[in-house]
């Protein structure tokens, strides 16, 4: 029987030294304690341990019991109720164990098993394990720095591959128990935190720099996972939010061990270890990015931040993060609009046209903007794509008449975009207009360099050949634009410089829309006149999928419209040159 | 620009302060000794006050009421802070941020270049040094800030960390930049800052709110010259800040004035035009180029350059300069036109451009220039590494240019010894033509010279695979292969070593548990170290 084999090896260990302790008596006792739990006999194994005779042997032997031990504890939990006594044995065997057992062995012990574990007893294990290792860890001397860092280490690691939740349903239930882990994995780093912080009061040596560094990484992790793309907004319904909570206390953390992020960019000398540092730069970025969304958006620790920082710079700090986000999120298909919270967050505090254009020098600030176009032409999710059409427009906003003008230049080259490019010529035909209208003239928008920028928009891509119906959007701005102008700026005055571009403007854009107008309309007309002829069903597909068949009259459908739209732009078209005639003829200066 | 200030202001406030001409022209600019000479007139008329700090009470006195009988000092005078002298009895009737910000809307000096007391400022405790931080110094401050409710809303003391920001660059409110450059290295004051110089209508959530006027007390503890690349290899201090915020980019055109001296001697001194990155054309050294793309239109600045950024090892036989020399340079940066941005330039022209800077890049490698070297192909690549949408035949020129540029950079990579950097031009080189043999053996170099020696020698033996002929990599190869013998040499004597050192450890550990046998056990330590200093052979015995 399991127990008698127990006591045999037991009765045989009490009478030698410690030091005499041999490798076969370590393999017997195991073998006999992992049977003892296996058969169900935990009382009598706790009897044996807590008997203070066995001692030693325990202290040099136990934590062998430690992986047969979690896999029986872990089973019962599973079962019913009628194994709670059992269950209660072995967790005060756990318990005896990390009382009596070698720290150094003991620790290793316990690492192993949370080494060990994948996919759904991930969580219950971590949280199983997490007071006896605390509780070894506690009691370590030598090494302890580097002991913590290996162990929140490896509890992050492997909750890495776990699925984040994401909805509130998802939260509440807690299936995997992540939301319940990670808390635990606070509380568990919260005394080495105080630690920390203890000694970084007594004096303002070094002398904790290690174990420091270890924490701060296990907080950079955690930032990134799984606080990166948690959801992290107030739920109805939750009283405390987990992720909320797990945030509040990293960032308690981080705060209290006095790393401010932001400022500190480009400082050298954090990590004390110069590898450390490089690897950390790399992989910091998303963390950082994060720490910041919940410092500004959600005002997470943001009582311990500088209340001195510029507007200009806080948003100039946060470019860097903000574009990181939106690749993050775009990455992963993220529902939440974090980038645009953080963007928007910055914004506000600036006041309109309070920008100075040169902060467009910066990489960040021309790349946000060009990122978020994207976004608004590429992303499936509607509220995102209308969140950042908002973003671009308050950042527009922001920007003194030289940044704005920058900008519509950059955007207009780079957006690919009927839609967006026909967006920003409407935005600059208002600009025009607050020029135009305001007492003191505005240089970006009027003369030389206004007409350097209709260089930009008054013109067709590829000339006669251009597809007018995918740039609809963009040439019913242009006209729109310069309707507007003619009508507003006379020919005497000139403010604007179109008249004098005029030649120009008719030879890149009027005359070729006229010829591609003419040249659209017969094909568009000759495809109708086929259709109708000689009906056939067309099959199309979409990215791989196969998309419904269109009748006839579908397509004749589309066909027509195609060419409403045609004349809707051959209408304005024609408004646009007989007004251009009419002034012409009025000074008799002929363009 | 709200942001202006320069030595002339500080000028008039001391000016003003030491009830010496009420108001200096300004932009008036005084020697040194000139400054002294007003600092020290304005010392507290109270003798036996000699400035000490005296924690809390002291301004009180300067927030009495106007009835109330003001012991120094009229209208306009200045008070010591600290003086006990000024003591009034009405202190502590009001909380201590009103009667501060008080005091300051009443006496508080408007220190706003537009004069229009958007940010008033006391002295509290003059500083014991009589230099103020220059423009874009690093500068070290303590300091607390309320609102005109008298609640503190932020602390540096309570982080226990002193706050660090650049004077001058918009980095903090208005009213900071504005009021820390009028201070000097030690001095306490109290500043109140109207919330157009603050955070203004729009506020800081959720600490700060809309329109809010805020009171700070501001330590002014250190400040030191900008270390423009956190390397300490250039050190900028400017003497006058110039317009905007505008810099000139690599390959912008500019015209400076510049002095260089060296050792105390002043070895050039030019008005001269030339592209940024390509300096040496002008023997002006790197360290110039570098630090023109953080200057100002109409800046003045003092640049301190290590030799990495000065003339190097070669030195300037020209000027008379040795071998890593250390330079100062005082540089004006008269005006300048940027070169265009990646961006605005269309194929075409970043393809012609790309044969031009090409030929540049490939002229100074040929004199020994890598850094400028560096720079002009590097503009191949920021051009043309992410250029989409290219014709068939624009795409292969830019192919080519690309990967000359990539097999370049490695070679000067390869001569300023930074290895990590040639490898990973190899890699984007070889990403364009997988057998390229200048690729190959180059990247081979780099890993031999960064000690990954098997890496290495699979590269050498690539190059062979591609072009057998090639005979340096034949040799190259059978380096690899000594190389790595004697590193293994090594390691094994320095794990030699460590054994050695165990045992010296060992012994010291039994010569501690008994007192008898210490002298022997130094002996041993004795013994242990001139083994280990004795190195290989004996030591190699040992395994």
């Amino acid at each position: 029987m399991a127990v008698d084999e127990l006591q045999a090896i037991i009765q045989r260990c009490q009478i030698l030294e410690e030091s005499d302790f041999r490798g076969e008596d370590f393999n017997l006792f195991q073998v006999a304690g992992q049977k003892c739990l296996e058969d169900g006999y935990a009382a009598q194994l706790l009897e044996v341990i807590q008997n203070e005779k066995n001692k030693v042997i325990i202290k040099n032997m136990g934590w062998n019991l430690i992986s047969p031990l979690v896999r029986c504890i872990l089973a019962y939990k599973q079962e019913d109720d009628k194994r709670d006594d059992k269950r209660e044995h072995c967790l005060k065997i756990l318990d005896q164990l990390v009382q009596l057992c070698n720290p150094k062995e003991l620790f290793l012990g316990l690492l192993e098993q949370i080494e060990q574990t994948s996919g759904e007893k991930v969580c219950p294990t971590v949280m199983l394990l997490l007071q006896p290792l605390q509780t070894v860890l506690l009691k370590l001397q030598n090494k302890k720095a580097y002991s913590v860092g290996l162990s929140l280490a490896m509890i992050m690691n492997q909750l890495t591959p776990l699925p984040v939740p994401y909805t509130k349903q998802q939260i509440q239930e807690d299936k995997l128990g992540l939301c319940q882990c990670c808390n635990a994995v606070v509380d568990f780093a919260k005394p080495f935190v105080n630690e920390v912080v203890k000694n970084m009061e007594k004096s303002s040596e070094y002398n904790d720099m290690e174990l420091k560094e270890e924490l701060l990484k296990f907080c950079m992790k955690s930032l990134k996972y799984p606080l990166l793309t948690a959801q992290l907004e107030q739920l109805e319904g939750i009283e405390e939010q987990p992720f909320r909570h797990f945030a509040t206390e990293i960032i308690v953390s981080v705060v209290k061990m006095n790393y401010i992020f932001l400022h500190h960019k480009g400082k050298r000398s954090y990590w004390e270890n110069q590898e450390f540092e490089d690897i950390e730069r790399k992989n910091s970025a998303d963390s950082l990015a994060c720490l910041s969304y919940l410092m500004f958006v959600q005002h997470f620790g943001i009582n311990c931040f500088p209340m001195v920082f510029s507007p200009s710079y806080l948003l100039q700090c946060n470019m860097t993060h903000i574009e990181v986000l939106v690749v993050v999120f775009c990455l992963f298909a993220s529902f939440f609009s974090h980038p645009q919270d953080l963007f928007e967050n910055c914004l506000l505090r600036m006041e309109d046209n309070s920008l100075l254009h040169q902060y467009l020098e910066f990489r960040d600030f021309i790349n946000v903007p060009q990122d978020l176009v994207k976004v608004m032409t590429l992303c499936p999710i509607e509220h995102l794509r209308k969140k950042s059409l908002n973003m671009l427009q308050l950042f527009i906003d922001k920007f003194d008449a030289e940044g704005k003008y920058t900008l519509f230049r950059c955007l207009l080259k780079t957006s690919n975009h009927a839609g967006v490019e026909g967006y920003i010529i409407q935005k600059i035909k208002d600009q025009i207009h607050l020029s135009l209208t305001k007492a003191h003239d505005n240089v970006w928008f009027t003369r030389h360099h206004l007409i350097s920028l209709l260089d930009l928009v008054l013109f067709l891509p590829e000339g006669a050949e251009t597809d007018l119906l995918q740039n609809s959007d963009r040439i019913m701005a242009s006209l729109n634009l310069l309707r507007y102008l003619v009508i507003k700026d006379c020919e005497s005055d000139n403010q604007t410089g179109v008249w004098t571009t005029l030649a120009k403007i008719e030879k890149n854009f009027l005359k070729p829309l006229h010829v591609g107008l003419n040249m659209s309309k017969a094909h568009y007309e000759a495809e109708i006149k086929n259709k109708r002829e000689n009906r056939r069903v067309y099959s199309l597909t979409v990215s791989e999928e196969k998309m419904p068949a269109m009748t006839t009259e579908m397509q004749l459908q589309v066909l027509h419209s195609a060419l409403f739209t045609f004349d809707l732009i051959e209408s304005v078209l024609a408004r646009v040159e007989e007004l251009i005639e009419v002034k012409v003829k009025a000074t008799g200066i002929k363009a | 620009m709200a942001l202006e200030h320069n030595a002339g202001l500080v000028q008039t406030l001391l000016s003003r302060r030491s009830r010496a001409p009420r108001r200096a022209p300004r932009g008036l600019r005084c020697s040194p000794p000139e400054r002294r000479g007003l600092s020290r007139r304005h010392r507290c008329p109270e003798a036996a006050c000699k400035g000490q700090p005296r924690a809390e009470v002291p301004l009180v006195a300067l927030g009495a009421p106007a009835g109330a009988s003001v012991v120094a000092g009229g209208p306009g005078g200045w008070l010591c802070c600290s003086c006990p002298g000024t003591m009034t009895t009405d202190e502590g009737t009001k909380p201590e941020g009103e009667v501060q910000a008080a005091a300051l809307a009443e006496r508080g000096e408007d220190i706003t270049p537009a004069r229009d007391r958007g940010v008033l400022k006391i002295i509290k405790r003059p500083g014991n040094d009589d230099e103020s931080p220059m423009i874009g110094d690093k500068v070290y401050v303590h300091y607390k800030g309320k609102l005109a409710n008298g609640k503190k809303f932020d602390s540096s003391r309570d982080r226990n960390e002193p706050f660090v920001f650049s004077l001058g660059k918009g980095q903090v409110i208005k009213a900071w930049d504005i009021g820390v450059a009028t201070m000097k290295k030690g001095e306490v004051c109290y500043l109140l800052c109207k919330p157009e110089y603050a955070y203004g209508a729009a506020g800081s959530a959720p600490k700060i709110p809309s329109n809010a006027t805020l009171f700070f007390e501001v330590e002014l503890l250190d400040f030191k010259g900008e270390d423009l690349f956190e390397d300490g290899g250039i050190i900028r201090r400017i003497k006058r800040k110039g317009e905007g915020y505008s810099n000139p980019n690599e390959g912008a055109t500019v015209e400076i004035h510049l002095e260089g001296f060296c050792g105390g001697t002043r070895f050039d001194c030019k008005d001269v035009k030339f592209v940024v990155g390509e300096g040496e054309d002008h023997d002006i050294p790197i360290g110039i180029d570098k630090a023109l793309e953080k200057m100002q239109r109409g800046e003045h600045c003092v640049l301190y350059l290590g030799p990495r950024y000065g003339f190097g090892e070669a030195g300037k036989p020209k000027y008379g300069i040795q071998a890593n020399a250390e330079l100062v340079y005082e540089v004006t940066l008269k005006s300048f036109e940027k070169a265009k941005e990646s961006w605005e330039m269309d194929t075409k022209e970043k393809l012609e451009q790309a044969a031009i800077v090409k030929e540049k890049g490939t002229m100074y490698f040929k004199e020994g220039k890598y850094l400028q070297a560096v720079i002009q192909y590097g503009k191949i690549v920021s051009w043309l590494e992410m250029e989409y949408g290219l014709s068939e035949k624009e795409s292969k020129a830019s192919d080519s240019f690309l990967l000359a540029a990539f097999l370049n950079l490695a070679m000067c990579y390869l001569k300023l010894r930074e290895y990590t950097k040639a490898v990973e031009c190899c890699d984007k080189a070889l990403g364009l033509d997988q057998d390229n043999e200048k690729g190959l053996y180059r990247r081979g170099e780099a890993r031999l010279l960064m000690n990954e020696f098997e890496l290495a020698k699979c590269d050498f033996q690539k190059v062979l695979e591609v072009n057998p002929q090639n005979k340096a990599a034949r040799s190259q190869i059978s380096v690899c292969q000594k190389k790595t013998k004697e590193h293994n040499e090594r390691d094994r004597r320095i794990y030699a070593n460590m054994f050695t050192k165990f045992a010296e450890r060992d012994a010291k550990e039994a010569a501690s548990k008994t007192g008898v046998e210490k002298e022997a056990a130094k002996a041993a330590c004795a013994q242990g170290l001139e083994t280990a200093g004795a190195g290989g052979k004996e030591a190699e015995g040992h395994v």
